[in-house]
């Protein structure tokens, strides 16, 4: 079986250390990863392993103390548009009605308005809301708010998309709707993603790759190539679920998860 | 449970034909009866308003009484409720007491709309800039300390008992609390919302008019609100400087003429405006704002 691996890496960060409170805590200790281009990358690792961090240093919300994340080449100082965002809680501007919040990032791309209006609506339809473009986030469920969100930041078209525990609020049934959705809408932006989780099925069913951080000082412990999936997206959860290798992976990661945690009560 | 056996249930009962009988077998359930004091439970409008109304006619009843039962020269120094009522009209009717409340409203409004032009946006500012705010902060929080009523002899040397010094003093009693809750409504917009626009590309400045002020702009306006009850507060401390004219004015007046109806009358008439600006204030916001009364 052949199969494509997506070599150019998009972005690099190199030898990263982050440290809190004047050098006392390590967050980060020396974390170099490559983000190759359309590959979904999950971050996983008990609580307080830096996933977070290290995602937000991609992002540019946060400065690492020592090291360097590129961007095609270019050093990462501050947050932008090409590297998207989706945050754990809910940034639908309550301000603005579903439709204006997509057109928004637009707006501060300098998008055409007849365009924004066009683009705004595609990608309303493709998170399903089409039916309540315009009407106000304040009345949506969660799933709901989020999926503006999603909307809003891929309607800017970013070649990076980074998610920060981005379904971790949602009820079990809504994650899983959101899943699948993710999955749909990878098929058809080809982008490179990463993704911050502490849900191992939900980092098995979404990425390539699964780099695993271990707790304080936050490093990689473990960075996996999905083998069973070959590349390969499943638009049915079960589906997934019945592959061969799947369940090994799962359990695999689980005692890893286990051992991190029992590492960090010592 | 696995999907199917859903789906089995419901092929079993295609229609809903058989509910009628179905809810006839269950078992009659009996609620416990309403209890009036429920923990947050909710309150129909008609009963609202009867309670409303039965907490404000027990007041009105009160006073009466208190009125009834006092000796007649006493009565003279505790008019009841239609004398005050009575009082008022007569002021309106005869004394032509509208210009004197429309002063008293210029008074206040102008006087807060100043205080509103700087204080936002000195707010707003020092809620998002944390060097605005050590560059003014103390001083803000030590001027909310200092009463307002002992900047009079102050102001009346400045600009002589004149309309100026009455806008400034009813300027200078709100204006520092205004800026200290309009910090704290900046500082409570979320982080995340800040965050999603400079991973958008938002530059500072948009940051500031597109996000950050939409989204502290209901909890200004309560702000505001709540701040012009104060102003109103102030308004017979302002009057009494030079008083002429305004409700204020009139109310001292009539106290060096022992007229107690009118000076009631013309407390009454500043709770009645005070609940008119309430509610005036509730529906600009809730005009400009449709989106923020979503849940």
């Amino acid at each position: 079986m052949q199969m494509v691996k997506p070599a150019v890496p998009v972005i690099q960060a190199s030898r990263i250390y982050k440290q809190f409170g004047n050098g006392t805590i390590t967050a980060l200790r020396d974390v170099s990863i490559d983000l190759r281009e359309n590959e979904f990358t999950a971050f996983v690792g008990p609580s307080g392993c830096g996933k977070t961090t290290m995602l937000r240093i991609i992002a540019g919300l946060e400065h690492p103390t020592r090291g360097r994340v590129t961007m095609n080449g270019t050093t990462v100082t501050g947050p932008g548009p090409e590297r998207g965002m989706l945050f754990q809680a809910y940034t639908s501007f309550p301000w603005l009605t579903a439709r204006r919040n997509v057109e928004y990032g637009m707006k501060l791309l300098g998008v055409p308005k007849a365009e924004r209006e066009a683009r705004a609506m595609e990608f309303l339809r493709l998170v399903r809301l089409e039916k309540v473009a315009d009407k106000y986030p304040g009345g949506f469920s969660g799933g709901m708010k989020q999926r503006v969100a999603l909307a809003r930041t891929l309607a800017q078209n970013p070649s990076v998309l980074l998610m920060d525990e981005p379904f971790g609020a949602l009820d079990a049934q809504v994650r899983w709707e959101m899943q699948e959705l993710m999955i749909e809408l990878m098929e058809r932006e080809r982008k490179t993603v990463v993704a911050v989780t502490h849900d191992i099925e939900e980092a098995i069913y979404l990425a390539d790759r699964i780099v695993f951080f271990s707790a304080q000082p936050g490093r990689v412990k473990a960075d996996i190539q999905i083998e069973f999936k070959r590349g390969r997206r499943f638009p049915k959860k079960e589906d997934l679920l019945a592959q061969p290798g799947y369940s090994e992976l799962e359990r695999h990661l689980f005692a890893m998860m286990r051992e991190e945690i029992r590492a960090a009560a010592a | 449970m696995s999907a199917s056996t859903v789906q089995d249930a419901d092929l079993e009962h295609p229609t809903d034909t058989r509910a009628g009988s179905e809810l006839d077998e269950s078992p009659l359930y009996v609620a416990p009866r309403a209890r009036m004091f429920e923990f947050r439970s909710r309150l129909s409008t008609t009963r609202a308003t009867v309670l409303a109304a039965a907490g404000l006619g027990t007041f009105f009843l009160i006073w009466q009484l208190g009125h009834s039962f006092s000796s007649a020269v006493n009565q003279k120094f505790f008019p009841s409720p239609i004398q005050v009522l009575t009082a008022l009209y007569t002021l309106f009717a005869t004394n032509n007491f509208l210009a004197d409340v429309l002063k008293s409203c210029y008074r206040v409004f102008v006087s807060f709309a100043l205080a509103s032009l700087v204080a936002v946006p000195v707010g707003l500012l020092m809620g998002s800039f944390k060097p605005v705010r050590a560059l003014l902060g103390p001083l803000v929080s030590a001027w909310r300390y200092l009463p307002a009523a002992s900047f009079i002899p102050l102001l009346l040397v400045w600009f002589g008992p004149n309309d100026v010094s009455k806008l400034a003093l009813l300027f200078l009693g709100v204006i520092f609390f205004l800026i200290a809750l309009v910090v704290d409504n900046t500082e409570a917009v979320p982080n995340e919302f800040v965050e999603a626009g400079l991973t958008m590309g938002a530059s500072r400045r948009k940051t500031l008019t597109d996000i950050i002020i939409p989204a502290a702009a209901p909890a200004i306006m309560d702000s505001l609100r709540n701040m012009i009850a104060v102003s109103w507060t102030y308004l017979v401390i302002a009057e009494i400087v030079g008083a002429q004219d305004g409700i204020g004015a009139v109310m001292m007046r009539a106290g060096r003429f022992l007229k107690v109806d009118i000076i009631m009358a013309g407390i009454l008439m500043i709770g009645i405006l005070g609940v008119f600006t309430d509610i005036l204030f509730r529906t600009v916001t809730r005009l400009s704002m449709p989106w923020a009364f979503k849940r």
